[in-house]
């Protein structure tokens, strides 16, 4: 009885690592948040039900959702927020408009009602004595897999140790020569891709329709603020909050559950000051 | 200590002029706000003669709505914290009255009864968020965090209710019965009434203060202002408010949804504010009022599109007109005012400073007079001269494992100019900083003027006596000269929520250095348009305003030129043998400071070098060394 709970604890914590992920990218390198984070989880499901609509395998949807949100993405930053760096707080609101105009198209095209995507794997494995979704089991892996690609990629690459110059200290790197708008673009972009792919994987565990991001957005942002600018607070952070909120709404009150993320976070955060 | 003006007639004839005008300004203020009203009321009271009764409702709704926008700017746009929970207060009124009228009780008098209980819940809820919100060091992003979590823990509330707040198939009421015009009237007259409130508040003296927060919090503290109580006061003011508005406005549509308290409407109430015009009062209304109405008369697919054309218009107007609308209406229309009236070779009635649209600023008579100081309420300015102004024992701050200070003992008396001097790093600022906020040091002992600041943060040391000048001019650059100086005169007298004053009372040093350094004649300019030396003299007033008795300057000289350079010499030599004043001074231009100081004190490596009386220091070895980078 306790594996089922084990189980649940570290793969909600790897759902949960894999929803934040782009926004933390976003966050980390470019100061800011981004309100939009949630439509682009929701443009990744749709591109799931699209790939339903189109008889593709289920498996293509990652791709198309990759694709659609770089591309997304791309525009953003091009026409929107590249104007807005100078002005942190402007950004929220700009992030939060872009949330809009990408639901309300969404919303234009497959109208409010829920809709249905074809899953990936449906079937269930045994493992440990209990019988468990292997879909969940296969989102921890993938968490680790996207997990430690973000970080090879932030410490091994080139585009990652300039990127991580830009994050320690914008005005050398600038100095320096390092095109820093290039970098902030390619960040965004594949923030926004990230988040679309983490809206494509989670799509069987949640009901399609226009908002469903919002949610996700909340904790996800949550999570980012308390884990500061790091990949391993961020596991640790899903990992602490995911579980207390799988504990809390077995043993307590579903609904409490779905408050615990916002609520611990809050209070951690009283206590812990944000870095900016 | 009591300042005595030389001219006592210039004085009085000063202050007298300074009353008759401040009488006229007031009742030209309250004439115009009463003017306005009237007008504004029978406007209200004939357009149900245009409007037929479906433009009746959706402006009834509109303008609750409105009124829940209003609050938002107050918080946003005056005072800078971005909040997306205004919505959760607005569901508290909704959820308050509702849950009253469908179970427990019912008659106009228990309405008005459960408005009002829903009203001082929400203050409560507000006040407590505030508190969790609005600690010394929480950052801007903070106060967004918890507002966004406020409206989602609300409406898990409200689901996770069942039957008895209707959960998600909301909860339907017994309303009043009243006709469409009435719950016109009503909700016109409210937002009217909460307009005019919110203008008489932000154009009174404590809406010089919001604004003084949202341009710098920062040094409102170091000026001796609690603007955590301020902003939590304000935010449990606003709370409140909008619950009322929730109250009325479930009365008006007999269901309470929990829509209405949730995240999306929050942000939609920031959104409808930033497109009106953040910072302005008539902006949010505009706004609601204009996408409400919109959104309603439009039928079909229709609403969808529209919503796609507002989040458009939100980004757009984010990004190239950052004020919102209306001021940009506004901007253009005085803009084309002005050039008429000059075609006309007629000075224009009204000149709008900027783009924002600050009640009165440009119109406002000032003088600023001389007062004898209000007497301190510590009583600390009685200090006998006996206790030094200022002691430091043993103080000691680390920043992990970097030693920025270690050991520092000093003790100044009033009278003393203590220059600072040492090369980059060597630890200058952080002892003004461990002076000025007791929450800095990490080890050692502050007294001043015999009193232990202990871990009182920069607005408690203020009221001990202690007044900084920052490195960089630090002033609030939306506002006047002179209204910089009454927010900087403001933690002395008790600030008022519906009078402007006009004029401000300087201890006479403040305004010495007002009269030298030319401000007396740029009293209604932008500070933010002052030149970088205009600046320093206007911050230097400030902090002189503070009647300190120690007074800590970070290069105060920096950037200005020769000639300000010996105006404000003479003003410090004055201030520290005139008025008996401790300063202490950090500076790099060492025959500045040779000319000035009456003692010495070299820094290095954290660590006090040399101490001593300008004679026996000035031409020490040590500190050619130091500053050639020869000592160890």
């Amino acid at each position: 009885m306790y594996t089922i709970q084990l189980f649940d604890v570290i793969t909600t914590a790897g759902v949960l690592y894999i929803v934040a992920l782009g926004l933390l990218l976003v966050y980390g390198v470019l100061k800011i948040i981004n309100l939009a984070h949630g439509a682009f989880l929701a443009l990744g499901s749709y591109a799931a039900v699209i790939a339903t609509w189109l008889g593709w395998n289920p498996w293509s949807a990652l791709v198309i959702a990759l694709a659609v949100g770089i591309a997304v993405g791309a525009v953003a930053e091009w026409r929107v927020l590249r104007r807005l760096y100078v002005r942190p707080l402007d950004t929220i609101l700009a992030t939060w408009g872009l949330n809009i105009i990408i639901v309300q198209s969404i919303t234009l095209y497959f109208g409010r009602e829920i809709q249905f995507a074809e899953s990936t794997i449906t079937q269930a494995v045994n493992v440990g004595g209990v019988t468990y979704s292997l879909y969940r089991l296969v989102l921890l892996l993938v968490a680790v897999v996207l997990g430690t690609l973000v970080w090879l990629v932030m410490r091994r690459t080139q585009i990652g140790i300039v990127a991580r110059a830009v994050i320690m200290n914008e005005e050398l790197a600038e100095a320096l020569g390092i095109n820093t708008r290039l970098v902030r673009f390619v960040t965004f972009c594949l923030g926004a891709g990230l988040a679309s792919l983490a809206g494509a994987l989670i799509t069987p565990l949640v009901s399609v329709h226009p908002n469903l991001g919002v949610p996700w957005l909340i904790n996800a942002f949550m999570l980012v603020l308390v884990s500061g600018m790091s990949l391993g607070n961020l596991a640790l952070a899903a990992l602490i909050l995911g579980g207390a909120q799988v504990l809390v709404s077995s043993y307590g009150n579903p609904v409490l559950g779905s408050l615990t993320i916002v609520i611990l976070a809050v209070i951690i955060l009283r206590f812990r000051t944000i870095p900016t | 200590m009591t300042y005595r003006k030389t001219d006592v007639l210039t004085a009085a004839c000063r202050a007298l002029a300074g009353e008759t005008i401040s009488v006229l300004g007031r009742a030209r203020r309250s004439l115009a706000i009463f003017g306005v009203s009237v007008l504004l009321v029978a406007f209200l009271l004939a357009s149900p003669v245009v409007l037929g009764e479906y433009a009746q409702q959706i402006l009834s709704q509109a303008f609750l709505f409105a009124i829940a926008a209003v609050t938002v700017d107050l918080l946003w746009g005056y005072t800078g914290i971005l909040t997306f929970g205004q919505s959760a207060f607005f569901g508290i009124g909704v959820y308050t009255v509702a849950i009253a009228l469908a179970y427990y009780v019912d008659g106009t008098l228990a309405t008005a009864g459960a408005i009002f209980a829903a009203m001082v819940g929400a203050a409560l809820a507000g006040a407590a968020i505030g508190w969790l919100s609005f600690w010394d060091r929480a950052s801007p992003i903070y106060v967004a965090i918890v507002t966004l979590a406020l409206p989602v823990v609300f409406t898990q509330i409200i689901l996770s209710g069942g039957a008895y707040t209707g959960s998600s198939s909301g909860l339907p009421i017994p309303a009043p019965f009243l006709s469409i015009t009435q719950w016109y009237y009503i909700a016109g007259g409210l937002l009217l009434v909460v307009t005019i409130g919110a203008y008489v508040f932000v154009s009174s003296d404590a809406g010089r203060v919001m604004v003084a927060i949202r341009e710098n919090e920062e040094r409102c503290r170091y000026l001796g202002l609690n603007t955590s109580r301020f902003k939590i006061r304000l935010m449990a003011a606003c709370s409140a408010v909008a619950a009322m508005a929730g109250g009325f406005y479930v009365l008006f549509s007999s269901v309470a949804a929990h829509s209405y308290g949730d995240f999306v409407f929050g942000t939609e109430l920031v959104v409808w504010t930033a497109l009106g015009g953040r910072g302005t009062l008539v902006g949010p209304i505009f706004g609601t009022v204009g996408v409400n109405y919109v959104s309603a008369v439009l039928g079909g697919n229709l609403p969808f599109i529209w919503l796609l054309f507002v989040g458009f218009a939100f980004v757009l107007s984010v990004v190239y007109l950052p004020q919102g609308l209306v001021p940009a209406i506004g901007y253009g229309l005085s803009a084309s005012a002005r050039s008429i009236g000059r075609l006309l070779r007629q000075r224009p009635e009204t000149a709008v400073a900027g783009w924002r649209l600050e009640p009165w600023a440009a119109e406002v008579p000032t003088v600023v007079r001389s007062g004898a100081g209000v007497p301190r309420q510590n009583g600390v300015i009685g200090a006998t001269e006996e206790v030094p102004a200022l002691e430091m024992q043993d103080v000691g701050m680390q920043y992990g494992s970097l030693v920025a200070l270690r050991g520092v003992t000093l003790t100044a008396c009033r009278g003393e100019v203590v220059g600072i001097i040492g090369p980059n790093g060597a630890g200058k600022t952080t002892l003004l900083r461990c002076i000025a906020d007791g929450r800095e040091r990490s080890a050692g002992e502050v007294l001043v003027n015999g009193h232990s600041i202990g871990r009182l943060p920069p607005q408690g040391c203020v009221a001990l006596g202690v007044s900084r000048k920052f490195q960089t001019p630090n002033v609030f650059d939306a506002l006047t000269v002179l209204d910089c100086l009454c927010v900087a005169r403001s933690y002395r007298q008790p600030v008022s929520a519906w009078r402007r004053s006009r004029t401000v009372e300087l201890p006479e040093p403040a305004l010495h250095a007002v009269e030298v350094s030319g401000l007396m004649s740029m009293l209604n300019e932008q500070a933010g348009h002052l030149s970088h030396g205009a600046k320093q003299a206007l911050e230097l007033a400030m902090v002189l305003a503070q009647e300190p008795t120690v007074l800590l300057l970070d290069e105060p000289t920096a950037g200005l030129t020769l000639d300000e350079r010996v105006a404000i010499g003479t003003v410090l030599t004055e201030l520290a043998h005139g008025h008996r004043l401790c300063i202490l001074l950090i500076e790099h231009d060492l025959d500045f400071v040779r000319n000035i100081s009456t003692r010495l004190v070299v820094l290095h490596r954290g660590e006090i070098r040399l101490d001593g009386p300008l004679s026996e220091t000035a031409d020490s070895e040590l500190i050619r060394s130091i500053y050639v980078g020869a000592a160890k």
